[in-house]
């Protein structure tokens, strides 16, 4: 009886790991080939490579198109963040601290973009803004990135605006503080990483935002995950895996900035 | 301490509150001295709460008036009503160190960075923790994150201060220490203080006064040894400390002293009946005798209530026993113990009478 409880037990451990291994193999393996990749000293994608070498690398620091849409890219993404933080951020705290039916509506209404398709909503923004008349420019393009950027920022928001005690705040009123100081002093800082946690998932997300930017852009607003596809179609391009590389290693970084400030993984739980 | 040592006076005037249509409070008035400590006693729900919140300035109350030394405070946001708090959880701020939650309330009320560094210290010396000036709270004891909350809220001198269930997170040789902690910066600091409990035996030991709520009624105001002893209501007698209820008929009642006939059989003779809302019961109604445990002796007379041990406790300076009468009702004593008292067998047919008719209370039964 005790033996087949063990036997049972570490069968359950097999399965487990074995589910764990896999699911490690696939989400990392296919970033490690690109980034081995990156490395050859060859022309092709071909994975092995033939021999390393930092050539395409140095390649990136003449290939002035995919610079360019790097700049786009960042730009809009540090636009995006930052209206999103604005607008996200006051309707959030308004969201979290009201109980009411149309709150809760309003939630659903601003949290819809993570499901809706966003090519959808692509093509509807594009018919939009020229019915309105809005010429299509970098102004729309962010627009457009603000709308599936912000449910990022209210998430992380709202999450910790419910965490904080009311009786903090409380506490701060019995103690003679009005209510723009309480929230300087007692709301913001306990509720910043939440905020800063959002604000970097939105600042990914438009970062690498292609059906939303495939239908907004235009010859000026080049963006860099459509270049790099285009070029990887057009000329199987081994500078594209540099620029992922590049890509990887800065997200990672970030990532563990993020961590270190904002408790990322805690926030995104 | 520089604080008046009188402090402010606080007057609740005929106070209602409802929620909805559920009440909360029924017309509370009561009036609370400089310096004193008042206890809101009661069960979960009797509206103690409640009463806080709405002196805090938290509720806006449904009718009636605070006053503070006199003035009306009704139209004053909680953070212009000068009166403190320390929540059952403290509250205190996480991302401030133990000398930054004292400073915020000074600092918010713009003082000079001198002055407040000044009451700091003096706060931080009143509730003997300098040594952890700059520690977070997170890193602190609950005794200690007590200490804190009490110091950051009187050190704004708050006119009143309010203490919502403050030992109730504290396990129990912690609590004892906190509660004389608690009174004695009170007194030193000459604050008029309400403090909320459930817990009678922390209201009976800290306050001044108690005021004994149940389901939104004031039941009684007075000090501990009144509440005690001269309970005003059959709740406030069962709430506070432990009651035996003998269920009889009142024979006869003058100013003084009380007859009942047991329904367990026999005659007691006890205090003269209580007026319960202006209504003393009269001779011929049926009425319950409470008579508190320690009241009761077992004696070898034959004169008295009779009943059978159920089981009898030794609890080091007492003995408990417990009595089952014929009718069935059971009845609890409490004795002091001598030195190798054994409790009595179970089984034993005993007799008991009462120490003193005046401490036995009697009311009509609750309809």
């Amino acid at each position: 009886m005790h033996r087949q409880e063990g036997l049972e037990a570490l069968g359950f451990r097999i399965v487990m790991w074995g589910l764990a291994a896999l699911s490690f193999v696939l989400l990392l393996a296919p970033s490690l080939v690109v980034v081995v990749v990156s490395f050859t000293s060859g022309y092709s994608l071909k994975f092995p490579p033939p021999g390393y070498s930092f050539r395409w690398y140095v390649s990136l620091l003449d290939a002035w198109q995919l610079q360019f849409a790097a700049g786009n890219s960042l730009e809009i993404a540090a636009a995006t963040t930052a209206l999103s933080v604005l607008l996200g951020v006051p309707a959030a705290l308004a969201i979290a601290r009201s109980p009411t039916a149309r709150a809760r509506a309003l939630d659903s209404l601003f949290m819809s973009p993570l499901v809706l398709p966003a090519l959808s909503f692509g093509l509807a923004s594009l018919m939009f803004f020229s019915l309105i008349g809005l010429p299509v420019s970098p102004l729309t393009l962010v627009i457009g990135h603000v709308v599936v950027c912000v449910p990022y920022v209210m998430r992380t928001t709202i999450a910790s605006v419910a965490q904080l005690e009311f009786s903090l705040l409380e506490s701060s009123a019995s103690l003679g503080a009005s209510r723009w100081y309480t929230f300087r002093r007692i709301t913001l800082p306990l509720i910043r990483p939440g905020i800063l946690a959002g604000a970097f998932i939105a600042f990914m997300s438009s970062f690498d935002n292609v059906p939303v930017s495939l239908f907004l852009r235009d010859a000026r607003t080049d963006m860099l995950p459509i270049r790099m596809w285009q070029d990887l179609e057009g000329k199987l391009d081994v500078s594209i895996a540099a620029v992922s590389g590049v890509m990887i290693v800065v997200t990672l970084s970030l990532m563990i900035l993020m961590e270190r400030v904002a408790g990322l993984s805690r926030r995104l739980r | 301490m520089q604080n008046d040592p009188a402090g402010a006076s606080l007057t609740i005037d005929r106070v209602a509150h409802r929620y909805g249509n559920a009440v909360a409070l029924e017309q509370i008035s009561l009036s609370v001295a400089g310096g004193e400590l008042v206890s809101l006693l009661g069960p979960s729900g009797c509206g103690k709460t409640t009463l806080l919140r709405i002196i805090g300035g938290f509720i806006a109350q449904s009718a009636g008036r605070i006053l503070i030394d006199g003035q009306s405070v009704d139209r004053q946001p909680p953070n212009k009503r000068t009166v403190g708090i320390v929540f059952q959880n403290y509250a205190l701020f996480p991302h401030m160190t133990v000398a930054a939650n004292i400073a915020y309330g000074l600092e918010a009320r713009g003082q000079t960075r001198s002055v407040i560094q000044a009451r700091v210290n003096e706060m931080l010396a009143l509730v003997r923790l300098g040594h952890l000036a700059d520690r977070m709270p997170r890193a602190l004891s609950g005794g200690q994150q007590q200490r804190v909350a009490l110091a950051r809220a009187l050190a704004v001198r708050p006119s009143i201060l309010l203490l919502d269930e403050p030992f109730a997170a504290l396990d129990k040789n912690l609590r004892l220490d906190m509660q004389i902690e608690v009174k004695r910066i009170q007194r030193l600091s000459g604050t008029t203080t309400i403090l909320v409990t459930h817990d009678q035996e922390e209201a009976l030991s800290l306050s001044d006064r108690i005021a004994v709520l149940n389901q939104g009624r004031l039941e009684q105001l007075a000090e501990p040894s009144t509440i005690y002893d001269r309970p005003a209501s059959l709740f406030v007698n069962t709430f506070v400390g432990s009651t035996n209820i003998l269920p009889g008929v009142l024979v006869s009642a003058t100013a003084e002293s009380a007859v009942v006939a047991l329904d367990g059989g026999g005659h007691i003779r006890t205090r003269a009946p209580t007026p319960v809302q202006g209504q003393a019961a009269i001779p011929g109604d049926a009425v319950v005798a409470c008579v508190r445990p320690e009241h009761l002796r077992i004696v070898d007379d034959e004169a008295g209530l009779h009943g059978t041990v159920e089981m009898g406790l030794p609890l080091g300076a007492t003995i408990v026993h417990e009595l089952r009468t014929a009718t069935g009702a059971s009845i609890k004593i409490a004795e002091p113990r001598g030195v190798g008292a054994l409790p009595r067998p179970p089984g034993a047919r005993v007799t008991l009478q009462a120490v003193s008719p005046d401490s036995i209370n009697v009311f009509k039964p609750a309809a």
